[in-house]
């Protein structure tokens, strides 16, 4: 069911975000259509990160507005509530909760918020683990995986609530090289699977091979958006075409 | 001669502990009371320190300063013959709450700096799931936090035992007290003391080796560090 008939699931018009003096963020304008996969890219500090937090409230806008699914997202604890239930979010220090092991904490936030029962989401969550392809390691604890397939559950864990947008944080920046793969690989899936995603990253293989658009954010802007080939090939700004240059 | 001095030496002991024993009961109550009111009243404060309202967290400073810049004893004379007088207190109650809220500011700060090592990201995680700032606490932080919390707590715990001492000087009845009564009715000075000193380290040494057997058990698991 689908919380509004608009087929802009995420829509940002004039985002301003400060963190004390420093303008992080100067008016942000995005949208995203249900099922798009995009791609942010753009040098540290440019506000990338601290958009995708505004997006789930991890921290809050000092100007403009964000509507999510039809959502506004304001200081009402009912919509900030409803927006994290439908936003998923992957951190790049996976941020797993050490005391659980990765079965219970993929399990604990449909116990606790969509209330189902211990058997219910032990059963999705082991279904989940195995979509990763980390059935054999439910019962192990956080301390006793990789990088890679921390992330894993990580990405299992956001799934678990049934997100209809899937937000991605520099997922694989903290991995080491050989695991990025096997992270990538479950976007990939998650991407063919029709799922809305907004994903920061430096990996341009997985922009070209899987998303739909890129967006270049640089001084807390969005510098330049388009298709993914056609921004990378034929950018138009002259800071894009410079950070390109620099990265690719 | 030197037989005779050891047995009654021996027979002096075996009088001073049946008279301390009696009184032990009411040390581990004043102690027991007393921290539970600490550990409830320490977990309050702590949250007010992290919350959201200035006024709160001030407030709770304040209070933490307060009450670990004076004297507990100081703490006790206040409560037994200020506030205690305005609400008929009696002894066991005035040292229970004096005790208490003394030790509730140590502990407050033990919870807090605890709570606040916790990692930003494990709450964020936690909230992007959905989960009410109660459950993060209660369901992501507090059992994280607790691996922190246990030792230095069980510690103060076990200096409160030493602590209730102090509430003997408003004429409660526990160990401290019948070693004076002992003392000033048979005047063996070194041996009551003695006795009661011998008394104090069975239970803080016995109390040492249950945390240190607290602290193994939470260090088992496999239990990563959050990354």
């Amino acid at each position: 069911m689908q919380m509004s008939s608009e087929n802009n699931i995420i829509v940002v018009r004039d985002v301003t975000k400060n963190f004390g003096n420093v303008r992080a963020l100067c008016g942000v304008n995005l949208t995203v259509k249900r099922g798009a996969v995009v791609v942010i890219v753009g040098p540290s500090g440019s506000g990338k990160s601290t958009m995708l937090r505004c997006l789930n409230v991890l921290e809050k806008i000092d100007g403009g507005s964000i509507v999510i699914d039809g959502i506004p997202v304001d200081a009402d604890s009912r919509h900030i509530h409803k927006v994290r239930t439908e936003v998923g979010m992957v951190f790049q220090s996976f941020n797993l909760f050490p005391h659980l092991t990765a079965a219970e904490n993929v399990s604990l936030a449909p116990r606790l918020v969509r209330k189902k029962s211990q058997k219910e989401a032990e059963a999705e969550a082991l279904a989940l683990l195995k979509k990763v392809g980390l059935a054999d390691k439910a019962n192990a604890y956080p301390g006793q995986l990789s990088g890679g397939q921390m992330q894993r559950v990580a990405i299992a864990r956001a799934l678990a609530m049934r997100p209809r947008i899937m937000l991605f944080d520099e997922p694989t920046s903290a991995l080491d090289p050989e695991m990025i793969g096997e992270v990538l690989a479950v976007m990939k899936d998650l991407a063919h699977e029709g799922m809305t995603m907004l994903v920061v990253t430096h990996e341009m293989g997985f922009a070209r091979q899987v998303a739909d658009r890129l967006l270049f954010f640089d001084e807390g802007r969005v510098v330049e958006e388009g298709p993914v080939v056609e921004v990378l090939t034929k950018p138009r700004r002259p800071r894009t075409k410079e950070f390109f240059e620099k990265v690719l | 001669m030197m037989i005779s001095y050891l047995a009654e030496q021996a027979r002096i002991f075996v009088d001073i502990f049946a008279y301390l024993i009696p009184a032990l009961p009411a040390t581990l109550a004043i102690t027991i009371a007393a921290f539970v009111l600490a550990v409830v009243l320490g977990l309050l404060v702590s949250l007010a320190r992290l919350c959201g309202l200035v006024f709160l967290r001030w407030l709770a400073k304040a209070y933490v300063d307060i009450l670990r810049g004076i004297p507990l004893l100081v703490q006790i004379f206040f409560i037994y013959f200020g506030l205690g007088k305005i609400l008929h207190l009696d002894r066991f109650a005035a040292g229970v709450l004096a005790v208490g809220i003394c030790y509730s500011a140590y502990l407050a700060e033990i919870f807090r700096s605890g709570i606040a090592a916790i990692e930003k990201g494990q709450h964020e995680a936690a909230l992007s799931l959905g989960m009410t700032h109660f459950q993060v606490l209660r369901y992501v932080i507090f059992p994280q936090a607790a691996r922190i919390i246990i030792p230095p707590s069980a510690n103060e715990f076990i200096a409160s035992l030493k602590d209730s001492s102090l509430v003997s000087i408003i004429g409660m009845r526990e160990l401290t007290r019948a070693g004076r009564e002992y003392y000033s009715q048979y005047f063996v000075d070194f041996q009551t003391w003695l006795a009661v000193g011998v008394l104090y380290l069975i239970m803080t040494l016995g109390l040492s080796r249950i945390v240190a057997l607290l602290e193994r058990k939470f260090r088992v698991h496999g239990y990563g560090v959050a990354r």
